[in-house]
């Protein structure tokens, strides 16, 4: 019997997790607040004068003046930094200077585009990479280790805009299995109310089911060639560390015993690598959400890594951190995530 | 339940082996990069994507026409007339013409639109200050005479005939002064409504904009141009090349816009469509910092270098006809042009000039764009002058970062291309061939060219009447800049567009703002 099952357990309970609460939430915005600093610095350290994305090449002297006093350059970068953060405060990530819109309409915008991508291609990376580790893991050195460990290397070492260009040239071009660039046909793109900025779930919710099917059609491809990225990572590292656990005491004392080679694998080795699996996940669903920029790019996916990408090219200090802040509060979030998902599934962590 | 996710998505993927679909009947849709957008308000809208717009949803006084640009046709002004002394312009605005709103065009507007550019002082507002004015004084230099007259003065000695081909520009574009300033925020003069909404008199008006989306045009069936035979434009962010030919190689899309020379190679002869290298004002050039290094400020070392761009070779063979040879400052097409081409790559003539001037292993930097053409181009560069035993280092990089490196002089050469902003020749005049000493960044003040004889020419262009006194100036400033300056101008740049070959009645003139949708059918 825990303390937790009396009335002052519970109180010391509370406080406990409230307490811890209290510190992930002091931990994240100190995370948070680092970030900025650094990606602030960085961005003022970039050989890039952020007058001229505004100002343009042509502009007169007076112009350029002008421009660099009402974006507040002529400030030194701790005072802008001060200025920034005290906007932030008050729920103001101020105006992107590539679209001129504030950045929190931007993001709000862009974001649920690589939400959805990212999630689909990582339910479906899931999916594939760990059966593929799995298969690997059953008969190491047979050929559907092999094979398994082909598919991977491929995954990590193709060049990802050239398979989504090979992609779009066979599913789109040739087979017309695919839907082109973009996220619908132009003949459904303002035919449908975005409720959501979730394609799948407008279309769906537009009730036109030819709509929602034209959305499946644009988003299998990006979704395919990413899961294939994500799958690749899954799948190494799970069968390298499936493979490590194979050879321990337990596994020879589970043989031993009788134990079926399947049974092994799912109910004594599996369960072992969870804590791996888990991290595997959330870092490569992290690594997704900051946003497939090269395959953004070729299938016209109005994601946040294409608009990031924009942003830091052109040294747009406040869209570069918005996306920064966004981005790295994911980051922290899923961290989190993992953590506490291990902690609830491995008992060797409590 | 179980039945219904699997039947979901079988049913997705029995859609996916449907035959694609045309665009639709009524709509053009164009596949581009709009990336480069900043705001649809003329007042500060300078890019390749707004410039463009701006045609089709905005109209001016007076406007080139496309097939022949040097005729500058009445649009929102009937007629005009100059002052005996030549410092004003009275226009007689056209009484039956009236916004998308429904408003009429009256003599406000036309103040409204013209001193709010002034007053924002944005990037093309240079266009305009070059009259003398400024924020404190543009309201003294436009006068209402009446509704429909409007009388423009300026200080500036630059001719009537100059004032009106900047008043042809984008940036002159006549906004609908209610609309605007009922969407006003405080003193923005409407600045922020105007990024994402248009308020126009041209064929089309702006329906949605989506950031690095999409830009949707509604016909507006009032404008004094007449009705545009297409209802909707559609203008959608493809931002990879590969991926504008795919669509357009498809039916997916009627237009692409910004191909490239192997999108372009690859869709000839395809079925469907036709790729279209339209003639284009964008020249492709080399400047020396003439302060980098005593070699790169000598005119002999400029002489030598004029021999060592491989002319020919980069427009035909490296660049597959999609460039051609052009080494004068004014591109093809503009009043005063000069054609000839006399310099071509030969290393032998180089060495000679650099040896008779006691120039032994020059080397220099050269920074240019990480982006094609920029790229291929100064490799290809780098090769030829290596044969006059002059060493070529690149330094590609990205074009904002370039750009900041050669405003603060910190560079030796730069490989870049220059578009004209308003169709005149002082337009790139005052860019190669105009240093004057007032925080003008010009090329020429980036090329660090001390040029006072060639600054008096160039604002004498500009003050004179006479067209054929003022050619005969612009040809002389080509002459000097070609023969004797740090620019070794190389190349003249195509607009690389494929339509599908149902499109009829699309018009592009040669200045990169001269896109016209009204006429186009399908």
């Amino acid at each position: 019997m825990t303390d937790s099952t009396t009335p002052a357990g519970f109180v010391r309970q509370g406080w406990r997790w409230s307490g811890r609460l209290l510190t992930g939430l002091i931990s994240l915005a100190l995370t948070l607040l680092g970030l900025l600093a650094f990606t602030f610095t960085l961005s003022h350290l970039a050989p890039i004068d952020p007058t001229l994305q505004v100002a343009g090449d042509h502009a007169s002297e007076s112009t350029y003046a002008q421009i660099r006093k009402d974006l507040g350059l002529d400030q030194s970068v701790p005072v802008q930094f001060g200025r920034y953060i005290q906007h932030l405060a008050h729920g103001d990530m101020g105006i992107s200077r590539i679209t001129a819109q504030p950045v929190a309409s931007d993001l709000a915008r862009t974001f649920p585009a690589t939400i959805e991508l990212a999630t689909c291609a990582i339910i479906f990376g899931a999916f594939f990479g760990i059966s593929l580790a799995l298969l690997a893991v059953w008969k190491p050195g047979s050929w559907l280790d092999n094979t398994a460990r082909l598919i991977s290397l491929l995954g990590y070492s193709v060049p990802i805009f050239w398979l989504s260009l090979l992609g779009l040239l066979l599913f789109y071009a040739v087979l017309h299995w695919a839907g082109g660039p973009g996220r619908l046909d132009d003949v459904y793109l303002y035919s449908m109310e975005s409720k959501t900025g979730f394609v799948l779930i407008d279309t769906w919710l537009s009730g036109d089911r030819d709509m929602f099917f034209n959305a499946i059609k644009h988003l299998w491809l990006p979704v395919a060639v990413l899961a294939l990225l994500s799958m690749a990572g899954i799948t190494r590292l799970l069968r390298a560390s499936m493979l490590g656990e194979m050879n321990k005491e337990y596994v020879i004392l589970a043989r031993s015993k009788g134990a079926g080679r399947g049974r092994v694998l799912l109910r004594h080795v599996f369960p072992n690598v969870l804590g791996t699996l888990i991290t595997v996940l959330t870092l490569s669903y992290a690594t997704l959400l900051e946003g497939a920029v090269l395959t953004e790019t070729v299938f016209a996916w109005p994601g946040v890594g294409r608009y990031l990408t924009i942003a830091l090219f052109a040294a747009d200090t406040p869209a570069i951190l918005g996306a920064t802040l966004l981005i790295g509060t994911c980051y922290v979030l899923l961290n989190a995530l993992a953590d506490a998902l291990t902690y609830l599934l491995d008992p060797r962590t409590r | 339940m179980k039945a219904f996710i699997p039947s979901v998505l079988f049913a997705a993927i029995a859609a996916s082996f449907t035959v694609q679909a045309a665009t639709p009947a009524n709509t053009l849709v164009i596949a581009q990069s709009i990336d480069d957008t900043s705001s649809f308000d003329p007042a500060q809208g300078f890019e390749l994507t707004t410039v463009q717009a701006f045609n089709n949803i905005y109209q001016r006084l007076v406007q080139s026409d496309p097939n022949n640009p040097i005729d500058l046709k009445p649009t929102l002004a009937t007629s005009w007339e100059a002052a005996a002394d030549q410092r004003s312009l009275t226009f007689t605005l056209d009484s039956k013409a009236t916004f998308a709103s429904g408003n009429p065009l009256t003599a406000d507007d036309v103040i409204f639109s013209l001193s709010r550019v002034v007053k924002l002082n944005l990037e093309p507002s240079f266009v305009l200050t070059q009259l003398g004015w400024d924020d404190k004084n543009v309201d003294s230099f436009l006068t209402k005479v009446d509704d429909h007259h409007v009388k423009i003065s300026w200080t500036a000695n630059v001719s009537p005939s100059f004032v009106l081909s900047l008043l042809s520009a984008p940036v002159s574009s006549i906004v609908d002064s209610k609309q605007v300033k009922e969407n006003a925020k405080g003193d923005d003069l409407g600045h922020d409504w105007l990024a994402s909404h248009s308020a126009g008199s041209g064929p089309y008006k702006i329906r949605t904009y989506v950031p690095h989306e999409v830009l949707v045009l509604d016909a507006n069936p009032s404008s004094p141009e007449g009705a545009p035979k297409l209802k909707t434009i559609l203008i959608k962010n493809v931002p990879d090349p590969a991926a504008r030919r795919l669509l357009i190689e498809q039916g997916d899309a009627d237009m692409a816009r910004n191909l490239g020379a192997d999108q372009m190679a690859a869709l000839t002869g395809k079925k469907g469509v036709k790729p279209l290298a339209i003639p284009y004002a964008s020249l492709y050039f080399l400047q020396f910092n003439a302060k980098a290094s005593p070699a790169l400020g000598n005119p002999a070392f400029w002489e030598a270098a004029r021999y060592l761009f491989d002319y020919k070779h980069i427009a035909h063979d490296l660049m597959k006809d999609t460039f051609q040879v052009h080494q004068s400052f004014l591109p093809e097409g503009y009043l005063g042009a000069l054609n000839d081409t006399p310099y071509t790559y030969d290393p032998a003539k180089a060495k000679a000039i650099l040896e008779k001037a006691g120039l032994k292993n020059v080397t220099f930097t050269l920074s240019t764009s990480n982006q094609p053409p920029y790229l291929d181009i100064a490799q290809a560069l780098q090769a030829s002058f290596a044969q006059g035993g002059v060493t070529v280092k690149l330094d590609p990089g990205l074009s904002q970062q370039i750009s900041t490196k050669i405003k603060a002089h910190q560079y030796d050469a730069y490989m870049s291309s220059w578009g004209p902003d308003y169709f005149d020749p002082n337009t790139n005049a005052s860019a190669f061939a105009f240093n004057p000493d007032n925080g003008s960044q010009t090329l020429a003040w980036r090329a660090n060219w001390s040029i006072p004889a060639l600054n008096k020419l160039t604002l004498a262009a500009t003050a004179e009447n006479d067209q054929s006194k003022r050619v005969a100036d612009y040809r002389q400033l080509q002459l000097e800049v070609q023969k004797n300056s740090p620019f070794v101008i190389g190349l003249q740049a195509k607009s690389l567009i494929a339509v599908r070959d149902n499109i009829q009645g699309y018009v592009q003139g040669i200045n990169p703002d001269m896109v016209f949708y009204s006429k186009v059918t399908k």
